[in-house]
């Protein structure tokens, strides 16, 4: 028997953590806890049965897609409620099922595991349908995008968390520098390796940087004082130099921070990997965090990590070595952002320079980047969208563009044909046709009816837009009609005026966005959690205000995304940006670069004005049509120039092997070759990373 | 009794071009777009306004509703106050898998005790003469599932839009001053004591 009680006073959960990605979320701020039952800032409910001995409470913590339950007894008395949970893993492992959760006084223990939330049946066919066995419940749309795990149980995993950690003895210590960028960092210098060291080895060791990003520095260095002296050094005040006057008293940085103040714990389980970033770049080992300090994230090997920054940035080769002695980057610094100019739209006479006497185009690269710098001439788009789309080949004479138009003709006609000469009777017994064809009666009744081309009641726009749809359901049936894509094509016939150019056109565009619109929705996870990756490279400070609004994965990005801006511009802005995304320059996935753009000229807003998770997502929701254009593509190709041309400060080498010994390391299997990918714009630039690298302490103003 | 004003949320949910964002839209800003898009992933509106004299401010969430989105739209389910089941008496099929979207609000949501949560059940499009549900089918559903109140509205000429969210935070404000009884007391300490092996009690 279950009985509600609200209960008015002070409940005070606190959890620790080792690792920051537990902490525990709810409320209202969507940071705290989740009562179950609770009620929104007006007190809360404790669910449980009272019986005279007290309550049971039910507290939901979230680890990973999942959330975990924890229940506890309570006592009832006449004062204020106060209640101190604490919680450590067992061991260190994040198998979030099998966690401990300790009582202030630990002197009892709750066992806690993860509890599936109990489901629904699912015996019905049509319309929405709970599935009680997904694992969809939370932002698992972000959380679960295409990890590739290795090895898939938790004892493979928690070995790979292993790795993480560093320990090593405070007299081994040679020096602290400390080191400011909004939060803290400290990075410490080992003394003189003493065992032998591979080739690849440096001449003195730094262990990987340890980021305060919520504070905690300062504990640390006094914690560090028990131990040992620490001086100034000389030539640098923030470098702290390292003696210990007692060798005896000398501790593994472990006992240090494990005793009392294990909280500290999780900043030093640093990320090992080691990431050497070619030609251009070197980024920081906190980068990768970025793929992995959240949740799930956790588990996203190296290699994928260069394969999502190389995806972003054409050139970048990544080399990752997992042996001990390794470069480790402390961060990326991205100096100034170059001013851009854009250029005047191309216009008729432009275009046709680059026709020769047989009708193929030549020169197309700079074409190409006329077209990326200033866009096209209404007049243009016309023939150039089917270039720039892929449906005419650039290198295709007109009579080569001739034929094929004809055949691309026919076999439209004949698609088309399959979805109008079914019968009522057949349609009838064929539900996936029908809920296609609803849908997308309904959409194109929704698709820019502001638009001349779609305005009034029986505008030959709306019956093309629904035609074309129809007739993509049968090029595609097992895609079919996906809302979004209305919204993709309308642009598209109405530069084009023709039913077949529109199709054809819009097959390539689909070709690019199908992803997005597929049963999981791949693309729209592959590009959440790569545009949180960049804007965290590019502004940690913004991405650690969004994550701390539980608004890291950039949710609010969705429909962006989904549809590449095309609710968010003007009609005739929308014409502009993608004929500049198709130029496929200055490097893949610029409009991720877009997305940042955009960002960038609402952090302040959104951080001055304190914005939670709700006012974020209708603050972005509502820029809607007051975007301009031509300044969101200037500030992207300037982000775009200070990711190419950013130096590396810190550039720190590290023996990580003196430090862990667990087995975990030793046993790694090689990273997988890279699969190279075609359609690579750029090859990998010239000029040797190690060349444009110099130490970082020399170049860091001191802390203030 | 109280002049705090209260944040209360609403979900509307129902089938792709029932009428969702058309409702919320008239509610919020008292205007039908004939022109309005569909609706792509999340959005919501706040309006304030007075019941019974408690200020509230109600949060209307809308959101997209074909089958594909769902993994978008449902982790916003969760803290609803309350869920406004909406179809269109025009489309029978929108009626028919009101039970659906039902559903996957109370799992998604997570709702503890389903029975007692607040539907309030919309009919839209009253205006338009080709019924396909009659008002007494509707009735009859919103009887069987939980007595739950039963509106039928028109988003294009704002019958009965206003009533309804009206209800919906009557029903929530109910539903708070039933468990308001419950108090045992003021304050209540709690103590931690050892969780016992047994996870229920007799
Ligand atoms: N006649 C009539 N049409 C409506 C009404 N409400 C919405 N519509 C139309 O129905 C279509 C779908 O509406 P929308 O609000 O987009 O539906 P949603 O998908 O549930 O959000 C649009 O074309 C609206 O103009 C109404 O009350 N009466
Ligand atoms: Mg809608």
């Amino acid at each position: 028997m279950t009985k509600t009680s609200v209960c008015r006073g002070t409940l005070t959960v606190q959890l620790k953590s080792r690792r920051r990605s537990f902490r525990a979320l709810g409320g209202d701020q969507g940071r705290g806890f989740r009562i179950l039952g609770g009620d929104q800032g007006r007190g809360f409910r404790i669910l449980g049965g009272d019986q005279g001995r007290g309550f049971r409470i039910w507290v939901e913590i979230r680890g990973g897609p999942s959330w975990f339950r924890v229940e506890f007894d309570c006592g009832v008395s006449g004062q204020d409620a106060e209640i101190l949970v604490d919680y450590r893993p067992l061991e260190d492992s994040v198998d979030p099922s099998n966690m401990l959760c300790a009582g202030k006084d630990s002197s009892s223990v709750v066992q806690w595991s993860q509890c599936p939330p109990a489901g629904g049946s699912r015996n019905c066919r049509d319309g929405p349908e709970p599935e009680p066995q997904s694992s969809e419940t939370e932002w698992d749309l972000v959380n679960a995008a295409t990890y590739r795990r290795r090895g898939g149980s938790a004892m493979s995993r928690s070995q790979d968390r292993s790795r993480w950690a560093f320990s090593a003895a405070v007299g081994d210590l040679r020096s602290v520098t400390v080191k400011d960028e909004g939060w803290t960092f400290l990075i410490l210098q080992l003394k003189e390796p003493s065992t032998s060291c591979s080739t690849s080895c440096s001449t003195s060791s730094t262990l990987p940087p340890l980021h305060f990003h919520q504070g905690g520095s300062r504990e640390f260095l006094d914690s560090l004082r028990r131990f040992a002296l620490l001086s100034e050094s000389a030539e640098d005040e923030a470098c702290l130099l390292v003696s210990t006057p007692n060798r005896a008293l000398s501790q593994s940085f472990e006992n240090l921070l494990d005793d009392n103040n294990y909280s500290l714990v999780h900043k030093f389980r640093r990320d090992p990997y080691v990431t050497t970033l070619g030609s251009f770049s070197k980024v920081t080992n906190y980068i990768l965090e970025a793929l992995r300090g959240a949740e799930e994230a956790q588990q996203r090997p190296p290699e994928e990590v260069a394969d999502l920054l190389g995806d972003i940035i054409p050139g970048l080769e990544i080399n990752q070595q997992e042996e001990p002695g390794f470069e480790v980057i402390t961060r990326v610094d991205l100096g100034v952002r170059p001013p851009v100019s854009r250029a005047a739209p191309l216009s008729p006479e432009d275009w046709r320079r680059h026709r020769d006497a047989e009708g193929s185009m030549v020169d197309t690269q700079r074409l190409r980047h006329a077209v990326f710098k200033g866009g096209l001439c209404h007049a243009v788009r016309k023939e150039a969208w089917k270039f720039l789309l892929g449906f005419y080949p650039w290198s295709s004479t007109l009579e080569e563009r001739k034929s094929l138009h004809r055949a691309k003709t026919d076999e439209y006609f004949r698609m088309k044909l399959q979805w109008k000469s079914v019968s009522e009777e057949q349609e009838r017994r064929n539900s996936r046709l029908r809920d296609y064809r609803s849908l997308i009666e309904k959409d194109v009744n929704r698709t820019d009816r502001t638009n001349r081309f779609y305005e009034g009641l029986d505008n030959p726009g709306l019956v093309l837009l629904h035609d074309v749809l129809m007739t993509y359901c049968m090029y595609d049936f097992d895609l079919g009609y996906v809302q979004g894509m209305s919204d993709l094509l309308s642009p598209i016939l109405y530069v084009m005026e023709s039913e077949v150019d529109a199709f054809w056109c819009f097959v390539s565009f689909m070709d690019q966005m199908h992803q997005n619109f597929e049963e999981q929705m791949q693309g729209m996870k592959t590009q959440l959690i790569q545009l949180s990756t960049l804007l965290r490279l590019l502004d940690l400070s913004f991405w650690n205000y969004l994550e701390a609004q539980d608004s890291g994965y950039l949710y609010f990005c969705f429909r962006w995304l989904l549809i590449r801006f095309k609710r968010e511009l003007s009609f005739q802005d929308v014409l502009r940006l993608w004929e500049v995304l198709w130029t496929g320059l200055p490097c893949q996935n610029f409009h991720l670069l877009v997305c940042c753009s955009i960002l960038d000229s609402e952090k302040q807003k959104i951080m001055e004005e304190k914005y939670g998770f709700n006012e974020i997502l209708k603050h972005i929701n509502e820029l809607s049509m007051k975007l301009d254009i031509e300044e969101i593509l200037q500030k992207a190709e300037g982000i775009y120039e200070q990711i190419r041309s950013c130096k590396v400060l810190g550039l720190l080498r590290s023996r990580n092997g003196a430090a862990s010994t667990r087995p975990a390391q030793a046993e790694r299997p090689p990273p997988p070759a890279r699969p190279r990918r075609s359609g690579r714009l750029h090859p990998p630039g010239p000029g040797g990373a190690a060349a444009s690298t110099r130490p970082a302490q020399a170049e860091r103003p001191p802390p203030p | 009794m109280t002049t705090k004003t209260s944040l209360l949320k609403v979900i509307l949910l129902g089938d792709g071009g029932v009428g969702k964002s058309s409702i919320m839209n008239r509610y919020v800003t008292n205007k039908f777009d004939a022109h309005l898009f569909h609706t792509i992933g999340v959005e919501f509106l706040n309006k304030d306004l007075e019941v019974d004299g408690h200020q509230v401010t109600l949060q209307i969430w809308d959101t997209a509703g074909q089958e594909r989105f769902r993994s978008l739209r449902t982790p916003f389910y969760r803290g609803s106050d309350c869920c406004l089941l909406t179809f269109s008496v025009d489309d029978n099929q929108s009626f028919l898998n009101l039970g659906n979207w039902k559903k996957e609000f109370i799992y998604y949501a997570d709702v503890k005790e389903p029975e007692k949560f607040p539907f309030v059940v919309l009919g839209n499009k009253l205006d338009v003469t080709e019924r396909q549900v009659s008002s007494e089918e509707a009735q009859q559903w919103c009887q069987e599932n939980g007595d739950y109140p039963y509106y039928e509205t028109s988003a294009k000429d704002a019958t009965n839009v206003a009533v309804a969210f009206e209800e919906a935070v009557r029903r929530v404000l109910a539903m708070d001053e039933r468990t308001d009884h419950l108090i045992p007391t003021d304050t209540v300490k709690l103590h931690r004591k050892p969780r016992s092996a047994t996870t229920c009690c007799s």
